[in-house]
């Protein structure tokens, strides 16, 4: 076939990708988004042209050793239960786009670790996109039979290649900004070239087994008996077991950390689905792709030329059986291979290169004037720039390193790059001291090593033809061969440079870690990525962030990026969420956090980090500040606690000091009133003997007069001393220090006692008193008190009846139950207003002159007093007709609280 | 899905992660073949094998 035909199909191929993801895209952009078949097919990204191609010259030079790219992922699938979950997880919460991102990330956020991850990834990727070209370049060459490559820049067909791929890769990587958006036409064509590049290696496989061959065994039989099976039959030394382990942890570490497998498995990942069939159905896709490498392989050897490259003998099998169809078919599955890789590597670097090398460092001051279109496009153009970029520099590394260098060591400098990830990582992703001053040295330190073991040496020999490193070692020293310097002989220079390049960088990751501590941020996301699990409680709340923001300066940037409607769309969102009022000025670290999350999706992480930190103003925290604010919330809340507390104690003490206060003011009133009344009372008998003595004192009065005078003033001392003695008795009850001396007499006999002891007086007075007595008036009661009580209602009722007209009337019922006596007097009454007070101390009349002649106030409050000792009542009323009724109730039998 | 279940997977990388690396992996040097397969690719491709069934049967039973 001539390379114009052949450049005619691959033109057709590329076109028709493009239309399937055209259409795709058009039609069915939901459906293949979700499907977990795309998924699955997409991870298979993983074999790329240096497995279709290079698997077979490894198998043809090395034996069993080609399937150590395969066994690393093959025991990592089932692990992704826990760990991909757990990166997923985290990555589809803070929109993670790379793997740069999410290293970056877990070391707070750490602008110049994302730009050294990503320095890292371009390096190591270029020669594994480098690769693809020149697998494509050389099949194209044996399909075509052409020779005239490399001579001229516009005459290498691997240039026009390279150029045709990155184009593709270009406009398809990159029709959205959103670098998390899934691209749905461009992976359901990498899942087509899966597809074809499987059906194909599957047909060439059986092609040379059973038609170029009588099946397997025939294959076997044959090259049993004429080339060295040797190295097919197993391990036969430690050294070979080492080289063979160390390749399976690189091949295991690579299916996490290759930026094209981390796009894949993470940042394409759309459902649980996904998960689902990807841990089953992708060994199921390297297990078919590896069946018949050997039979290939042997085939291979035993009928082509021994200068033949293994590495293409698919291509020359066909060939050499005259099927020039069936070899353009291998190159199309190569050339699938090599398409897919190319276009998921270079979008992932470019997106990780854009996001953390040349819009945080470059242009970022740019951004905030434009619209979002013009942002949008302006990143978009970025991203197509890098990766024509990244593919003509991988076609200049291939076109300098054009020789004898077989795919396989080629595509293992991207592998023992890419492992200094790992630590990192890894570590980091289950260790929350690991810190970005750790991670950045360790992966310095590593990528050195790998540089002076493996790269150095692979430059000298493959670009300048330079053989003295790798066959005498540095400086002629036997120590520093690549391959000896683990001081064991038989281990390659592979396994050489992974270990002292992974020991180093594990090494200073761990030491700086544990001896220098990480700042906030870091120690805040590595406990964020440590304990995932509780994710969802971290996110948001627990981002400490001391700073001043405005809803409006934030607003507008998202809408510069996101366009106003989506822009107002999230940040309503927002806000019924978490409930803040429109109103709200300033923003939370909960907005800040969130809207940075919604940049990161279309600027990366660090673009993001520094925009918002641009508008918010934010202070820079120390490690001091904000164990201050943990501290000042934890004390804050304490305190909070305890002075609720108090302020309940206290309102119920307010409470009760407000009643006692009333009590006191109604008691300080009484008081008042009673020392008011006392010294009334104190001062009437004072003057009146003061000036009767005044009187007295005069020498010219005459007798009568005299002893007139004298009379009063033996009245008033009677009364003074009756008044004192009535406020020291009232005083005693009150406090309840006067104990009652209780008899058996009946109160019948009490009660004819005091009536005789006032009708003297009566009769004098001219006032008849009435009784109608009932006997045997049984009740344990005082004499004494009780005769006071009886004698001070009585003389009571004399004082306000008339003289000679006045009628006393004295019942004493003896009921069932009570004893009711009942003292009626036709005297003035008691002032209706004044009914309720009567008993209580010193109560007066206000119409005093009228109704009250003589009097302490003190009676009735010593009467009332003494009968509730007794457990009776005392009531007064008027009568039917005019004066008072005074009525005490006493329960016979009833012990009173006194007894 | 069940922690339990997960664990499952996880036995099950460990056990792959012993079988394919030394001294282990040291055993499948037999001299036989089987259809054209020596020894070797036999126990790999067994195991390998297996792996997927038993990753196929747990997914589908416990994953939800």
């Amino acid at each position: 076939m001539t390379k114009y035909a052949l450049t005619i199909l691959i033109l057709l191929y590329l076109g028709m990708l493009f239309l399937i993801a055209y259409y795709v895209e058009k039609k069915y952009k939901k459906a293949a988004s979700s499907s977990p078949l795309v998924y699955v097919l997409g991870l298979a990204t993983y074999c790329s042209a240096w497995t279709y191609y290079g698997s077979i010259g490894m198998a043809t030079t090395q034996g069993i050793n080609f399937l150590t790219i395969y066994i690393g992922p093959v025991i990592a699938v089932p692990l992704w239960i826990v760990t991909l979950r757990k990166i997923i997880s985290i990555s589809k919460s803070n929109n993670i786009s790379s793997i740069a991102d999410f290293i970056a990330l877990r070391y707070g956020n750490s602008r110049s670790l994302g730009l050294l991850i990503t320095s890292i990834c371009t390096i190591a990727i270029i020669p594994y996109i480098s690769l693809q070209l020149k697998a494509v370049s050389e099949s194209f060459a044996l399909v075509s039979n052409d020779n005239t490559s490399g001579e001229h820049l516009f005459q290498d067909s691997a240039f026009y290649l390279s150029l045709v791929i990155g184009m593709f890769t270009a406009f398809f990587g990159t029709r959205s900004s959103d670098a998390t958006h899934n691209r749905t036409g461009m992976l359901f064509t990498v899942a087509v070239e899966s597809v074809i590049k499987l059906v194909i290696f599957l047909a060439i496989g059986i092609y040379v087994t059973y038609f170029m061959y009588d099946g397997t065994t025939d294959i076997y039989e044959i090259a049993k008996s004429s080339i060295d099976l040797s190295n097919h039959f197993g391990i036969n030394s430690l050294a070979s077991g080492l080289n063979w382990s160390f390749m399976i942890v690189v091949s295991f570490m690579m299916i996490f950390l290759l930026p094209r497998q981390f796009h894949l498995t993470v940042v394409e990942y759309a459902q649980k689905s996904h998960l689902k069939h990807a841990i089953w159905g992708f060994p199921l896709y390297l297990l078919l792709f590896n069946i018949f490498v050997i039979f290939i392989a042997w085939a291979g050897r035993i009928s082509l030329p021994e200068n033949a490259n293994p590495d293409y003998y698919t291509i020359l099998l066909p060939l050499s059986d005259g099927n020039v169809t069936m070899a353009t078919l291998v190159f199309f599955g190569g050339l699938s291979a090599a398409v897919s890789m190319i276009v998921i590597s270079s979008l992932a670097l470019s997106t990780m290169i854009s996001n953390n090398v040349i819009i945080p460092y470059g242009i970022l001051s740019r951004f905030g004037k434009d619209t979002s279109e013009r942002n949008n496009e302006f990143i978009k153009n970025i991203r197509r720039g890098v990766i024509l970029l990244l593919v003509l520099m991988a076609y200049t590394l291939f076109v300098s390193i054009r020789n004898d260098q077989s795919l396989f060591s080629l595509g293992l400098i991207s592998f023992i790059i890419v492992a200094q990830l790992a630590p990192s990582f890894f570590i980091g992703m289950y260790w929350n001291r690991g810190t970005s001053l750790g991670a950045k040295v360790g992966i310095v330190g590593g990528y050195l090593v790998t540089v002076f073991t493996y790269i150095v040496p692979f430059i000298y020999s493959s670009v300048f033809n330079n053989n003295s490193i790798m066959e005498q070692g540095y400086f002629g020293w036997d120590i520093l061969r690549p391959d000896n310097m683990l001081a064991v002989s038989d281990i390659t220079a592979t396994t050489t440079t992974f270990f002292w390049s992974i020991f180093v960088n594990t090494g200073l990751y761990l030491t700086l870690s544990v001896m220098v501590k990480g700042n906030y941020r870091e120690r805040n996301y590595g406990e964020i990525y440590v304990n995932s699990g509780d994710y969802d409680a971290l996110q948001e709340s627990a981002y400490i962030w001391q700073g001043e923001a405005y809803f409006k300066d934030i607003s507008e940037l998202l809408i510069r990026f996101l366009g106003e409607e989506k822009a107002k769309k999230r940040i309503d969102h927002f806000r019924t969420k978490y409930n803040i009022h429109p109103d709200e000025k300033l923003a939370d670290a909960r907005f800040v956090n969130y809207s940075e999350k919604l940049l990161s999706s279309i600027l990366g992480n660090v673009s993001a980090k520094k925009l918002i930190a641009n508008v918010v103003n934010e202070k820079p925290l120390s490690l001091v500040d904000v164990l201050d604010v943990l501290e000042e919330n934890k004390i804050a809340i304490a305190t909070n606690k305890k002075l609720k507390k108090k302020s309940k104690e206290l309102e119920e003490l307010t409470d009760r000091l407000t009643e006692a206060n009333i009590k006191l003011q109604e008691l300080d009133r009484k008081k008042d009133t009673f020392l008011n009344t006392v010294a009334h009372e104190l001062k009437t008998p004072v003057t009146s003997i003061g000036i009767s003595s005044d009187v007295l004192l005069d020498e010219d009065m005459p007798q009568e007069l005299r002893s007139r005078f004298l009379k009063n003033i033996q009245t008033d001392t009677d009364r003074l001393s009756s008044l004192i003695g009535n406020i020291l008795d009232l005083e005693k009850l009150a406090s309840g220090r006067e104990k009652l001396n209780l008899s058996h007499l009946s109160l019948d006999h009490t009660l004819k006692k005091a009536i005789e002891g006032i009708r003297i007086i009566a009769q004098k007075k001219g006032i008849n008193i009435q009784e109608e007595i009932d006997d045997n008036l049984h009740f344990k009661h005082d004499y004494t008190k009780f005769y006071q009580v009886f004698t001070n209602i009585l003389s009571n009722a004399l004082k306000f009846v008339k003289d000679n007209e006045g009628k006393i009337t004295i019942r004493a019922k003896n009921l069932d139950n009570d004893i009711v006596i009942e003292f009626i007097d036709n005297g003035v009454g008691v002032d209706p207003v004044d009914l309720p007070f009567i008993f209580d101390k010193f109560y007066q009349s206000k119409n005093q002159d009228l109704k009250k002649p003589i009097g302490s106030g003190f009676g009735l409050a010593i009467v009332k007093t003494i009968v509730e000792m007794h457990g009776g009542q005392i009531t007064a009323s008027n009568g039917n007709h005019k004066g008072a009724v005074f009525t005490i109730k006493l329960t016979k039998y009833e012990k009173s609280t006194h007894y | 899905m069940k922690i339990r279940h997960q664990q499952k997977l996880v036995v099950l990388s460990l056990g792959l992660a012993f079988l394919f690396n030394i001294p282990l992996v040291l055993v499948f040097a037999k001299k036989w073949t089987l259809f054209g397969f020596p020894a070797f690719y036999v126990f790999t491709f067994l195991f390998w094998i297996l792996s997927i069934v038993i990753s196929y049967v747990v997914m589908s039973r416990h994953y939800d």
